[in-house]
């Protein structure tokens, strides 16, 4: 009688462990884009082709969760097509690194509102091979069909091995401040 | 019956185990266009075109110089760039991501033409890309002197480029010009078979070597030959050129050069095109 006992509240554990799994809408316009802002001149790379998933039990239960996105460089435009050729061939070297990923989970999620909630992630970013840990804010607002997701952080180019050559110091900043706003919807 | 019901949840338990270590059903989605194939980095070589093309709606702005002296003038003139010069500027604008339109004019005989350069196909391949545009294009040379007649010019080009070890590129070019020789009363027509090489050594700077036989038709004295330095930063295309040719508008050009490479009778010139 005990040994069904214990059986049955670790069969009603398992069952609460089933996760629900939220992917990228590609359907809603969904925003990646860097800004580089240097002395004399400004500009800004961006893209829509994000893609990737979370795994979540509940905002109200984090265990186990997990987060991954990736972004396709080959697909950002920043406007002239030189400047998108130099960008990849010379700087993020995107035939050898064509994807951008973050790997990582929510460190805590907290309620603001019925329909936005502020949370923190960490995790690894990895940009032009190189990988490193960063915590990220973001907000997640909820609608009718699935979340999005706002969040602003900035990237040190040098952090991760690309060099800007000095005489393109002031046209293109060593930091560059990136800007994500997507959609994802839970998977049925 | 204790045995059953323990061996049900069991059972039920496992099943669970195995569906939520599934892990994710995600699964990256393969990207739907792939990269058209760049192979130069300019437009242009020397003189003749390269197969590519802009991206839709940048500009391209072009500076050019030809000194008339020839270097062998010495010291005192400078080697050429006291000058004279021949001079070219020009404006291209990238219709579509294929096609390239331009308006250039040089002071030589008030030379204006307008071109089109529409990319065709690419061939993919680990060791010998290719990629090839046709450019058409037509000129009207507005002063000239003792000439009022047979003043438009057309060519037609096909650029198919190459590329190895991503810093070779090679070029050919076979070029028609009609109308070649204005001042001949008769309409002269040349086919020309040009062909530039450039040798990228860095991110920043390449070699080139260009020149344009003419094979069968009208041509001026000699043969064009051109040596340049390329220097590629930010959106610019800085050439530093010798070469025995004068000319800059592709109708001046193609029919030919006024003074012997072979002989080392070159001009200092240089090309400046910036992409907007």
């Amino acid at each position: 009688m005990k040994t069904i006992k214990t059986l049955l509240i670790l069969f009603l554990f398992y069952s609460f462990i089933f996760a629900g799994e939220y992917q990228v809408d590609k359907s809603k316009e969904n925003i990646v884009k860097f800004i580089s802002d240097a002395p004399i001149e400004e500009f800004s790379g961006i893209t829509n082709s994000i893609d990737g998933y979370i795994n979540l039990i509940s905002f109200q239960d984090l265990s186990n969760n997990k987060i991954y996105f990736e972004v396709d460089l080959n697909t950002l435009d920043t406007g002239i097509g030189l400047r998108n050729r130099h960008m990849r061939d010379n700087y993020l070297e995107s035939d050898k690194y064509q994807y951008t990923y973050f790997d990582g989970h929510f460190d805590s999620i907290s309620k603001i509102s019925q329909t936005e909630f502020s949370v923190a992630i960490s995790g690894d970013i990895s940009i032009h091979g190189v990988t490193k840990n960063i915590t990220v804010l973001g907000t997640i607002f909820s609608n009718e069909d699935g979340l999005r997701i706002v969040s602003y952080f900035d990237v040190k180019l040098t952090d991760f091995k690309i060099d800007v050559p000095e005489m393109m110091f002031m046209k293109i900043d060593e930091t560059m401040n990136l800007v994500l706003d997507f959609n994802i919807q839970l998977m049925e | 019956m204790y045995n059953k019901s323990l061996i049900l949840i069991i059972f039920l338990m496992l099943s669970f185990t195995l569906i939520s270590a599934q892990g994710t059903k995600w699964k990256r989605r393969v990207p739907e266009n792939k990269l058209k194939t760049q192979l130069f980095h300019s437009t242009q070589s020397i003189n003749l075109p390269t197969a590519e093309t802009l991206q839709k709606g940048d500009f391209q702005f072009e500076i050019s110089h030809r000194f008339i002296p020839t270097i062998k003038s010495g010291s005192k003139d400078l080697w050429g760039f006291d000058g004279p010069a021949n001079i070219r500027l020009a404006l291209g604008y990238a219709i579509t991501d294929n096609t390239l339109l331009n308006l250039g004019r040089s002071n030589l005989d008030n030379n204006f033409d307008l071109t089109l350069k529409q990319w065709l196909f690419q061939f993919d391949s680990e060791t010998f890309p290719i990629t090839a545009a046709a450019i058409v294009g037509g000129a009207y040379n507005s002063d000239i002197p003792n000439v009022d007649d047979n003043l438009f010019q057309f060519f037609g080009q096909l650029a198919i480029n190459t590329m190895f070890a991503k810093t070779i590129g090679i070029g050919v070019v076979p070029s028609y010009l009609y109308n070649s020789h204005i001042q001949c009363e008769d309409i002269q027509y040349s086919f020309t078979l040009g062909t530039n090489i450039q040798y990228y050594l860095s991110d920043m700077y390449s070699i080139i070597v260009e020149w344009n036989p003419t094979v069968i038709g009208w041509r001026k004295d000699f043969n064009p030959v051109a040596l340049g330095f390329e220097i590629e930063t930010g959106g610019h295309f800085f050439k530093i050129i010798l070469t025995n040719s004068s000319d800059l508008n592709t109708t001046q050009f193609l029919s030919g050069a006024d003074k012997s490479f072979n002989s080392g009778e070159w001009r200092f010139g240089f090309n400046i095109t910036r992409v907007l």
